[in-house]
């Protein structure tokens, strides 16, 4: 393997680091808020995508206008969870909490199914030969998936530390007493991060699907990835969620001519069993949220 | 109708095996294994691949429950670190890796194509009564094994067990030490997973990496969940209303006309969720929840 493999590697692993750093990132707002891990994060980036195929294949809208239709639905979906399940759960064992997040999974993905086949699906956008720097290939679909994460992760964090918004959610975070104390509201707080959280997975959808294809297990296969990342980053720190992701995925990459592609969840699983052993806290995390 | 009532009873009480393991696991001791369906391969491939090599099944049985029981030491060892969420997504990233490895690891396993021709147990008895005979031995196991945990729950082990579920600082604060209690009672359970999969392996004659996708972990959590954690009446009603949700599924594709056979999967995985939904919020303590089960922290 010359050092150009390994720079091709490396690029394919930033670009779908960024992609992940979007799932990661909305895992770690929930846990770091409503302390329990959403294992229906995966299918929420699953519905973002199928949201999109569906607004370019019966509306014909174009694909930007298709994926922000489609962030906007799911938002409505994830907060619609929250008020009708996770609001209700909030208080009783965390495994209540895990185990209606995979209920939700399972029931998004099978009436995804259900409805739209599973049938491999693409979004209608125009293919493109790679440009090649003296070996080094750089799709110009996968510049501009980079971009619209970093767009979107830029926009969230202005979200999280420019606003009140952020601030608030920042200060539950740290400490649901004493914000309470403190006299934030909760309520619509709570409701406008799960808009935020299904939007952000939705977007990670939407850039997975453009990065490959479209089907109904494509989020969950992005739930111990997406998870490994925030614990990697470690737990709550919206930083250390993308710092993760995009450690993890340059890993994966790497491991491919040695494990082939198919471990890259084993992989995952084991830099996650690794953090959890090792470092707990992960690389930017407070050590209070692990026991 | 004998061979049917009994190839549904065999699975019912592979079933009622799982729901029992879970229920030493975390309706006793709190420990949450998203990942059952791991020890349940595992438990499937050890034995299935010994007996091909010509091994007498009893021994292939045991050897399931070992290499079940081993494999859950190293996630015992983890679970003792880690908070209760944090064990239950590195469990079900355990399942989804032991699954991954089970596909690729073609020269052991055949990977996608799976172990057929398996040796059935009772082999060489007359239809139905093979299966009459797999039946009333797994009759037996469940019997021994609710036994075992009734005893194991009233034994001072027991209460040992309930007060890490319950206070685990406290019980540290006592001078005993829970971590070696919760690896064995994690090894323990994994050691019926593994004997389920040897029952499922020696009937069905056939297994796939495919039959061991994490829906199977969440229909042993649903029923036991349903049944009621932390009490063996639980974890068996549970199991008898997963199998009447499992089979009546069936059923219920005749009175639904134009369902196609992919489309009946996707709506009883929708019924599965909303099941785990439902009954987390409405019924956190089951029909016979236990005393400690569903109760808030």
């Amino acid at each position: 393997m010359t050092w150009i493999d390994i720079a091709n590697l490396i690029i394919n692993g930033l670009i779908e680091g960024l992609v992940v750093a979007l799932p990661a990132l909305s895992m770690t707002l929930v846990m770091g808020v409503n302390r329990f891990p959403n294992a229906a994060t995966g299918d929420f980036l699953t519905l973002g995508a199928y949201g999109a195929v569906v607004c370019q294949l019966l509306l014909g809208m174009p694909l930007w206008l298709a994926a922000l239709t489609s962030a906007a639905v799911t938002a409505l979906v994830s907060a619609g969870s929250y008020q009708l399940i996770f609001r209700k759960l909030a208080g009783r064992p965390m495994v209540s909490s895990m185990l209606a997040a995979i209920g939700l999974g399972f029931l998004l993905r099978s009436l995804i199914g259900f409805f739209a086949g599973h049938d491999q699906r693409t979004f209608d956008m125009p293919l493109m030969r790679a440009w090649n720097f003296g070996g080094i290939r750089i799709l110009p679909t996968d510049l501009a998936i980079a971009a619209i994460a970093l767009v979107v992760l830029a926009v969230v964090f202005v979200l999280l530390y420019q606003t009140s918004f952020g601030r608030q959610l920042r200060a539950v975070s740290d400490s649901a007493d004493l914000a309470r104390a403190s006299g934030i509201r909760a309520k619509g707080l709570m409701l406008a991060m799960w808009l935020l959280v299904g939007a952000i997975s939705a977007t990670g959808g939407v850039l997975l699907g453009m990065k490959a294809i479209v089907m109904p297990e494509m989020g969950w296969e992005f739930l111990i990835p997406a998870f490994a990342a925030m614990v990697l980053g470690g737990i709550g720190s919206p930083i250390g969620a993308v710092l993760g992701a995009l450690v993890l995925c340059v890993a994966q990459e790497l491991s491919v001519p040695l494990l082939g592609p198919s471990y890259k969840l084993v992989l995952s699983f084991a830099v996650l069993a690794l953090v959890l052993l090792l470092r707990p806290a992960g690389i930017m995390g407070r050590i209070q949220l692990v026991r | 109708m004998i061979a049917y009532l009994c190839a549904i009873g065999i699975i019912a009480l592979i079933y009622a095996l799982l729901a029992l393991g879970l229920n030493l696991q975390f309706g006793l001791t709190r420990l949450v294994n998203f990942g059952v369906v791991a020890f349940f391969a595992v438990g499937a491939y050890a034995s299935g691949l010994l007996s091909l090599q010509g091994v007498p099944l009893v021994v292939c049985f045991i050897a399931a429950m070992l290499v079940s029981a081993v494999l859950a030491l190293p996630i015992g060892l983890l679970s003792l670190r880690l908070r209760d969420d944090y064990l239950a997504i590195v469990t079900l990233g355990f399942s989804e890796a032991v699954r991954i490895t089970i596909q690729q690891e073609e020269w052991l396993t055949k990977g996608v194509q799976g172990l057929p021709g398996l040796p059935k147990l009772f082999a060489g008895w007359p239809s139905p009564w093979g299966d009459v005979a797999i039946f009333t031995v797994l009759v037996l196991i469940t019997a021994l094994v609710v036994w075992g945990t009734v005893r194991l729950a009233r034994s001072p082990f027991g209460r040992l067990l309930r007060a890490i579920g319950d206070d685990e600082a406290a019980l540290s604060a006592l001078g005993k030490d829970p971590a070696w209690f919760k690896v064995q009672i994690f090894m323990l359970g994994a050691a019926l997973f593994g004997m389920a999969g040897a029952f499922y392996a020696h009937f069905i004659t056939f297994i796939t990496p495919e039959q061991f996708i994490p829906l199977i972990t969440f229909y042993v959590w649903m029923g036991l969940v349903m049944g009621g954690t932390g009490s063996v009446r639980g974890a068996l009603f549970g199991t008898f209303l997963l199998m009447v949700f499992l089979e009546g599924s069936r059923f219920v594709k005749d009175w639904i006309p134009g369902v196609s056979e992919v489309g009946m999967a996707s709506l009883r995985l929708a019924a599965v969720g909303l099941a785990l939904i439902l009954v987390t919020l409405y019924r956190p303590n089951g029909m016979f929840g236990g005393d400690s089960g569903g109760k808030s922290q």
